[in-house]
């Protein structure tokens, strides 16, 4: 349906205003990109793309810059977290949906709700003062004393358990994105029409055939969407790992090792920078991060949309 | 009435939704071997969840309770303990609206056959092929047992969601009434499917419309508001039926 | 065993590891909220509220500050945000509806929802903050703004949408030009979905910490200038939590609880004011 507005002077203005607020985001998205590509220019010109994004070196008094620690620590907590977040979150979904009894659902659904409204801060601190010493104290020593000793994956668990390290920061960051990635999914299983699924049961399948063969097949592409989506948030979460992490410029070989992603650095060290290029390149790091979260936005956004689409025809 | 001949006997149905209302009151009859049950009355009448206590679905929703008894076989269905995934085997059922699963054609036909633990290729191979020629598909679709099922036009999906339900060779199957989402011509066909199904199995079929419970089925009941008002044959039922709201409804005074 | 055996088998392990999955995530999540609430319980103190901070590592002040800035630069922050989200909202579900361009910004808003935060916090430093020189309240204000609008946006266009075609054609028929069916009739019928709109993208930006780091920066003293440094709760939790001093903790703690509460209150109200008016839930 589209209108046709008849030349009433004040519905032209008043179309005129919301023209321009909706147009706002747009601007915002191309504002932000124009901005952050001009802050960073000199930092691009004189690192280059290549060379920044695969120099490990950070160092600030000699002014020499390069993102791949930021890059490394980046990727790790990212994806660590989606491993740990996503079965788990699957999990509750399917729980959620389809073994709770109707008394719990609601209740369970509207907690899971609830609990991706916390912001990230209230994770980070409680990372800082109740995980990582769990960690330091129980997990990664267990974890360092059974896995450790196997050749290949032991090298990921050497060193000191500190507690402040990649694998607290992904731990935190996957308990973080568990919610988020459990309604999304729960929602794309709700899409399943129900009279698909009876028809599954009137041929006696179990519940966990019902589940694999109709409703993971008729969300898979929704679920997906769902992941893509938090491991853009997993990507540009800054203040769930900012707590834990350390801040450290290496690539490290073990998961007890302290690192820094792009969001740390700049939490960490944009009000001190104190050189042009030191800044600027601070500006370039948070442009590779807006360009990288975006694509991978809208790659989820595509997903999402083509289930529901899917499901209306 | 011999009681040889009785397939499905159900002794004095009470059944009550989670919410407390009671859907079905005091319902007994008797579904004969190899013969198409009709079940009509108006909207609401409970003849959709009388056809859903055969295979237990209400079971699928908690809070849902039945009382007195349905015998299938010398087996009393209603039973606490009775194995919803066996008895939903050997009791298959078609939707109002086809369900065809977000598989091919193939493997929606196959996805029973699947369950009841048939692992032989060649095997899955000739059943599909079978239940897609006993309902009427095989010239239709034969050559694209690969595209997916729901390229299929709305009375093909259906026919498919039946030969999904026969190709595990059920003993009975439930219709909720199959044929209200097609086009005359697709229910043309269902109905000649129906008949032919009758050689080998016993239909029970829930219709809103007269004339096919006429056409098809050769025993009716009438339901009206939880109860079973009046059940006898087809025949009895649209000549002579010997309760007057039976008559009103079957001359469309109401309903 | 028969292969019906197996499969009740393989069926009743795989809803355990289900459940065990759910009940795992949800101790996680539970431990956490059950932590801020005993710490946070053990730091509240009407010292929190009535004092300013003291001098580091001497004990006693409270946070009063923090809690007047986090306010005034929500206040604010709301106060830009929402009529721009409202009215944006407006032109996608009314005069663009079903155009192009309508979809191409509400699918847009959907990914700047999700934009990283701090990117927002360091496009602010560059437009606002180093322009004029300092860091001020306005610098967060504005970047908070930025992330409501895309929030209230799409809430706005969504519930503008549920409103029934057929109720702006009776008012349509009635001789209203647009706007007053939009002012009028529109908007009154869909105030509940919009209020909670604005209800959530609250909730979403009052614990938003990474785009006030370097835009409102922090302040130690009370300040209600919002041309100055102005002092936040958030960015008061993280240099307090990673000081080194145990009265600041626990100050974090307090608030950190503090902040939650005021949080799942917001989510909550929204909730149950959808759920009341439209019986669903909301998306966001």
């Amino acid at each position: 349906m589209t209108i046709r507005l008849k030349k009433n002077p004040v519905d032209i203005i008043f179309s005129s205003i919301t023209a321009i607020a909706s147009v706002s985001v747009l601007l915002l998205i191309l504002g932000i990109l124009y901005v952050l590509i001009l802050e960073s220019y000199p930092s691009i010109e004189k690192f280059g793309f290549l060379r920044f994004i695969t120099s490990t070196d950070w160092n600030p008094v000699k002014g020499s810059f390069g993102a791949a620690t930021n890059l490394f620590g980046t990727a790790i907590t990212t994806v660590l977290s989606i491993l740990i977040a996503v079965p788990v979150a699957i999990g509750i979904a399917i729980f959620v949906t389809e073994i709770a009894p109707n008394f719990l659902k609601g209740p369970i659904g509207a907690a899971i709700e609830l609990l991706a409204a916390i912001p990230s801060i209230i994770y980070g601190m409680w990372g800082l003062f109740t995980l990582a010493p769990i960690m330091a104290n129980y997990i990664e020593p267990a974890l360092q004393k059974s896995i450790g000793s196997l050749p290949l994956v032991g090298v990921l668990f050497e060193g000191t358990p500190m507690g402040i390290d990649l694998l607290t920061a992904s731990v935190i960051l996957s308990i973080m994105i568990i919610p988020f990635t459990a309604s999304i999914s729960r929602d794309a299983f709700n899409l399943t029409p129900a009279v698909i699924k009876e028809s599954a049961y009137a041929l006696g399948a179990t519940k966990r055939e019902v589940v694999k063969d109709i409703v993971i097949p008729y969300s898979k592409v929704g679920v997906f969407g769902g992941v893509v989506l938090s491991l853009g948030r997993a990507l540009g979460e800054t203040m769930a790992v900012a707590f834990v992490l350390g801040n450290n410029h290496q690539i490290t070989k073990s998961l007890f090792d302290a690192a820094a992603t792009i969001t740390v650095t700049l939490a960490n060290e944009f009000t001190e920078a104190d050189t042009d290029i030191y800044l600027s390149s601070l500006f370039y790091l948070a442009l590779l991060l807006f360009v990288m979260s975006f694509i991978i936005l809208a790659l989820a956004k595509f997903f999402i949309l083509k289930t529901e689409k899917g499901i209306k025809q | 009435m011999n009681d040889n001949n009785v397939k499905i006997e159900v002794k004095r149905l009470h059944f009550y939704y989670s919410c407390g209302t009671q859907a079905l009151e005091d319902i007994s009859l008797s579904v004969h071997k190899n013969t198409v049950t009709a079940l009509i009355g108006p909207s609401g009448c409970g003849k959709t969840t009388f056809l859903r206590c055969f295979n237990r679905m209400h079971d699928l929703y908690p809070g849902n309770r039945y009382e007195g008894e349905i015998w299938i076989d010398k087996k009393n269905i209603l039973e606490k303990d009775i194995d919803h995934i066996g008895l939903r085997s050997k009791i298959g059922m078609v939707f109002q609206k086809p369900t065809p699963f977000p598989m091919s054609i193939f493997e929606n036909i196959a996805f029973g056959l699947k369950l009841m633990g048939i692992k032989k290729k060649t095997e899955i191979a000739d059943r599909v092929e079978k239940a897609l020629k006993d309902a009427a598909l095989w010239e239709e679709i034969g050559d694209k047992l690969g595209n997916f099922a729901l390229s299929l036009s709305g009375g093909q999906q259906q026919r498919l969601c039946i030969a999904r339900a026969i190709a595990v060779e059920p003993e009975v199957i439930l219709m909720d009434e199959p044929c209200s989402a097609l086009d005359p011509i697709a229910t043309a066909k269902i109905e000649d499917l129906i008949s032919e199904l009758t050689k080998r199995y016993t239909v029970v079929i829930v219709t809103h419309n007269m004339q096919q419970a006429a056409r098809v089925s050769e025993y009716t009941g009438f339901f009206m508001m939880g109860k079973l008002i009046e059940f006898d044959t087809t025949q009895k039922i649209f000549t002579a039926p010997s309760n007057k709201m039976t008559e009103d409804y079957i001359t469309g005074r109401f309903g | 065993m028969t292969t019906a055996q197996v499969r009740k088998l393989k069926n009743g392990i795989a809803l355990t590891v289900c459940t065990i999955a759910a009940f795992l995530g949800l101790f996680w999540l539970i431990f956490i909220l059950w932590d801020v609430l005993v710490h946070g319980i053990g730091g509240l103190h009407l010292s929190l509220f009535m004092n300013d901070p003291a001098p580091p590592g001497i004990e006693g002040g409270g946070l009063r500050n923090a809690f007047v800035g986090h306010l005034i630069i929500t206040f604010f922050a709301t106060l830009i945000g929402v009529p721009i989200g409202i009215l944006g909202g407006t032109f996608l579900a009314e005069y663009a509806r079903g155009r192009k361009i309508a979809r191409v910004i509400s699918v847009l808003s959907d990914i700047m929802v999700s934009v990283p935060s701090i990117v927002i916090g360091t496009f602010i430093y560059a437009v606002i903050v180093k322009p004029v020189g300092h860091f001020s309240g306005w610098a967060g204000a504005v970047a908070l703004a930025i992330i409501m609008i895309p929030v209230v946006l799409r809430t706005t266009e969504d519930m503008l949408s549920l409103v029934p075609w057929t109720l702006r054609e009776a008012a349509f028929a009635l001789g209203a030009p647009y706007y007053k069916v939009i002012i009028h009739v529109v908007y009154r019928a869909a105030a509940a979905g919009i209020l909670t709109g604005i209800l959530l993208s609250i909730a979403r930006v009052v614990g938003e910490t990474a785009p006030l780091l370097f835009t409102s920066f922090n302040n130690s003293f009370f300040s209600a200038n919002m041309n100055e440094p102005v002092s936040s709760l958030t960015v008061t939790i993280f240099q307090y939590a990673m000081g080194p001093y145990s009265n600041w903790h626990s100050q974090a703690w307090a608030a950190s609880l503090m902040i939650t509460l005021f949080i799942l209150v917001l989510a909550v109200l929204g909730r149950l004011l959808l759920a009341w008016r439209y019986g669903k839930r909301p998306t966001i």
